[in-house]
């Protein structure tokens, strides 16, 4: 808990951290969603991430057309030494089902930021793609009590065993046959059977002080991907400063705040979201500070205590999200410029957790097509929605917000799930563009719902339909908040849903 | 031959091992177990150049299949002989077998059955510490560990059941035994060197480590070979067996294709990688046959400090100079194989270079290191002779 007051002019504003969540790094949503083009093929690929690493990604791929005949797959470093050094592709398989839906397993073998390569053959020649994919060990697993019971007898009789085998042999093994031992051997026998029992306590010994150094070894892999803490203090009144504060260590010296890469125009993207019920959003743009803090000048926001989720890209790749809970005076801000966006409406808690119609102040509305029937967790879904006038006709103003097509914020009410998704997948922009780049340049690959500067869709209004890859990691309520520009202006639809 | 079976044996036994030396059949068991030994060994050095050259893998591949057939066929052949010696009261075993918790059967077979226990034991250990820690690719860890000492549970176990049999035969029975006995202790060599074999790499061989390592491992099971044996060269043909089925495996190996399925892949890699060319342990065990043949008459510290000394001298006289060739371009051929980099070896590595890396931070610590390897030959000698003087009064 940290409490941190400056004054000058204005009344003092102090953030009180009230504690870290234990949240799992990218915040709960370890799998990767991506949809994109693989050469000439369009692709939906799921990337379910091991537990722990080294361990067995799981791939998904489906084709949007008929005419894929075969998907390799095959993972490799996203950047630096290693990254143009593939092993030989693995063949995924077409389900019989489905023809164009191709499953493979992958070995993850380090930590950090990864790539998986989807190589696509069919009727219209070949295709690569390259998704980003931060690895990472999630968990440390504690043995179940059956199998723990089962390891414990087995080592007692391993033992019992041992020590008995090496009386016997010391009583008998040298008698001649048919021989009874006598009392010398049976001392003998006791001797060693007494020396065997100080051998194999002191090797138990030594492999549980071995087995305890390697799962603290673990756990400290563990605890350096798990989200850093988002360290803030509030100056001036209204200028915000954030620092993190990992939970390990080595993790300020391995990385660098001061040199995150820009990730759809931003360094860091700020979501401040009100406790307990998420009726205030704000999306921000924090810009880099000294020590590798950043500094954002807060609009105006109501006092409360506020979420904090920061997003931001090492040098590397690799995706973080500094978490952190503070509560907030009022603050008397500027007017929100350029990428900036806020909500606010109803609690969370007062909704019935399902809608999928999101009014917007000047009379339009957000729709989600979602599918009749309940929403399922672990489920790789395409998340639609239209963007509608008054009378239901879809809007022709349609503007790219930070480059792309939309925003979408998945949250689960206790905020241990947060996922900021974009219509190419729930992979960070700026991991994807290295990922691109390391395709030699292939110009087909750029992310679904990605549109480059200077190209002429700039020039004309992007499609009212827009849809996000992404799946419900767990089942809970969840709100969605999808955010779109129209006409120089960021709206934000905000949506509840129940999963199970 | 009758005259040479003690009076006190039972008719049993002197007509089971009357019925051995004239047929000069090895015992079912036996067979059993070398196979599980060779089921092993093949198991683990193919296990091993699969996790070089192809990195990942399944329970399924033949190497995994091999190295726990060696435990369940050990574990099945000696658990049932154990049941047959303890419950069929006609068994000829029973007198030249031990008892514990009430079963009767040769030492060897509990032994051998104790490592398949052991060896069955690490599957569920390894499985959950691969769904906590990660798919490690090492070789020490503790369900590794816990495998590899229920391998040499077997080996062990076979060498003592081929010595059982071995002390109470004569003649050319005896012989044939040995001959068993040779091979069973060169795999039990390779089992106590091979779990070393990640810092017995030919960039450590310049550094007192590496013979440290060698002495603490090797000199122990030459001595054993040579007390336990009447054969003046034996130390001399185990560790040749061991040395011939080394070289086997390096030439063998890289006949099958393979490709790297884990990255980066640094190392063009289109065969399996086989292991290291085999360390000259076979200077040594010749040095020490000689030596022992003209001090036999000496006290045991005294042959133990000759003998240690002189292998541990004669091996760093060998290796060290081998080391260079080793390191030299007139070795990367197929003979000594040392191009056989793991895929996973970036190109800028000693290893690849050819550059020793230095185990001791200064001179000191390398002689102190050295002194602390010539102790350990000394020691790991006598106490393989006290081993050897043991095993060769086992009669069950």
């Amino acid at each position: 808990m940290k409490l941190a007051v400056k004054s000058r002019l204005l009344a003092i504003a102090a953030f009180l951290f009230l504690a870290a969540r234990p949240l799992c790094a990218h915040v709960g949503s370890p799998d990767v969603y991506y949809e994109g083009d693989s050469g000439p093929y369009h692709l939906f690929v799921t990337v379910r991430m091991p537990p722990v690493i080294p361990g067995v990604a799981e791939v998904r791929a489906r084709a949007e057309s008929g005419d894929v005949h075969v998907i390799r797959i095959v993972p490799l470093r996203l950047t630096g030494p290693g990254s143009n050094l593939p092993p030989t592709p693995d063949l995924a398989q077409a389900s019989k089902d489905d023809p164009q839906f191709f499953t493979g397993n992958l070995w993850l073998m380090e930590e950090g930021a990864l790539q998986v390569r989807i190589l696509a053959d069919g009727a219209k020649g070949k295709g690569e793609l390259s998704v980003p994919v931060p690895s990472f060990a999630q968990r440390t697993l504690p043995m179940a009590k059956p199998l723990a019971g089962l390891l414990f007898g087995l080592m007692l009789l391993l033992t019992i065993g041992l020590i008995s085998i090496t009386g016997a042999g010391a009583r008998e093994a040298s008698l001649e046959p048919g021989a009874t031992p006598g009392p010398t051997n049976v001392r003998r026998a006791r001797i060693v059977m007494a020396v065997t029992i100080a051998v194999l306590l002191a090797l138990l010994y030594l492999g549980r002080t071995w087995w305890g150094i390697e799962a603290a070894s673990y756990e400290r892999r563990v605890n350096f991907y798990k989200p850093p803490k988002a360290e803030t203090t509030l100056e001036n009144g209204n200028r915000l400063v954030i620092r993190a504060q990992a939970n390990d260590p080595r993790w300020s010296a391995r990385i660098n705040m001061g040199r995150v890469i820009p990730d759809h125009n931003h360094l860091m993207h700020l979501f401040l979201i009100s406790l307990p019920g998420m009726d205030h959003m704000w999306h921000l743009h924090p810009a880099r500070a000294e020590g590798g803090a950043f500094v954002d000048d807060l609009p105006s926001i109501p006092a409360g205590k506020y979420q904090i989720f920061a997003d931001v890209v090492d040098e590397r790749g690799f995706p973080w999200t500094l978490t952190g809970m503070a509560e907030l005076p009022p603050i008397s801000g500027k007017p929100m410029m350029g990428d900036d966006s806020s909500w606010s409406g109803e609690s969370l808690m007062a909704t019935q957790a399902h809608s999928s119609l999101s009014q917007l102040p000047d009379g339009t509305q957000i729709v989600w097509d979602r599918a009749n029937g309940p929403l399922k967790s672990n489920v790789a879904m395409d998340f639609k929605f239209s963007v509608q006038n008054k009378d239901g006709k879809p809007v022709q103003d349609m503007e790219p917000y930070m480059g792309m097509a939309g925003h979408a914020e998945f949250v689960r009410s206790d905020f241990s799930v947060f996922a900021h998704v974009h219509p190419s997948g729930s992979v960070a922009m700026a991991s994807l563009e290295l990922a691109q780049a390391s395709l030699m340049g292939d110009a087909s690959s750029m992310p679904a719902g990605m549109v480059m500067a200077g190209n002429t869709a700039l020039s004309r209004p992007l499609p009212p339909i827009l849809s996000f890859p992404y799946g419900f990691p767990r089942p809970g309520d969840y709100r969605i908040f999808v955010q779109v520009k129209r006409s120089e202006q960021v709206e934000t639809g905000v949506f509840d849903a129940h999963v199970d | 031959m009758a005259n040479s079976i003690p009076v006190a044996q039972p008719i049993s036994v002197r007509i089971a091992d009357r019925v051995s030396a004239e047929t000069m059949a090895i015992p079912w068991y036996i067979w059993c177990c070398l196979i599980s030994v060779v089921s092993a060994v093949v198991g683990s050095e193919w296990d091993i150049s699969w996790h070089k050259s192809i990195g990942r893998d399944s329970f399924w591949t033949p190497a995994h299949i091999l190295i726990q057939l060696s435990g369940v066929l050990a574990g099945i052949a000696c658990g049932y002989l154990i049941l047959w010696t303890t419950f069929n009261k006609r068994s000829p075993l029973r007198d030249v077998s031990v008892s514990m918790w009430g079963f009767r059967a040769p030492l060897g077979a509990f032994l051998c059955a104790w490592g398949g226990v052991a060896m069955v034991t690490s599957a569920p250990f390894d499985n959950w510490w691969h769904n906590s820690y990660g798919l490690d690719v090492k070789i020490l860890s503790p369900p590794h560990v816990l495998l590899a000492l229920g391998m040499t549970g077997i080996r062990f176990g076979t060498v003592v059941m081929i010595l059982a049999e071995m002390n109470r035969a004569q003649g050319p029975y005896r012989a044939k035994l040995e001959r068993l006995l040779f091979v069973a202790v060169a795999f039990l060599m390779g089992m106590t060197v091979g779990i070393m074999q990640e810092l017995t790499n030919r960039v450590f061989m310049h550094g007192a480590t590496f013979y440290a390592v060698m002495m603490f491992t090797a000199p122990i099971v030459i001595a054993m070979m040579a007390w336990v044996s009447e054969n003046r060269w034996a130390a001399t043909i185990m560790t040749a067996i061991l040395t011939a089925v080394h070289l086997a495996l390096v030439w063998i190996l890289p006949l099958f294709p393979a490709q790297p399925k884990l990255g980066p892949v640094y190392q063009h890699i289109t065969r399996l990688v086989p292991p290291d060319f085999p360390l000259l342990l076979i200077v040594p065990a010749v040095v020490f046959d000689l030596l022992r043949q003209r001090i036999g008459t000496w006290g045991r510290w005294t042959q133990a400090t000759t003998l240690g000394a002189a292998f541990f001298a004669s091996f760093i006289a060998v290796q060290w100079p081998f080391a260079d060739f080793l390191m030299s371009p007139a070795s990367r051929n197929a003979i000594f194989a040392t191009t056989n980099y793991p895929y996973a070896v970036p190109p800028m590595s000693p290893w690849v270079r050819n550059v020793f890396v230095p185990t001791e931070a200064s001179v000191g610590e390398f002689w102190v290191r050295m002194a602390t390897a010539l102790a350990a030959a000394v020691v790991m000698t006598r106490i393989g002779i006290a081993w050897g003087e043991w095993m060769r009064r086992i009669r069950r």
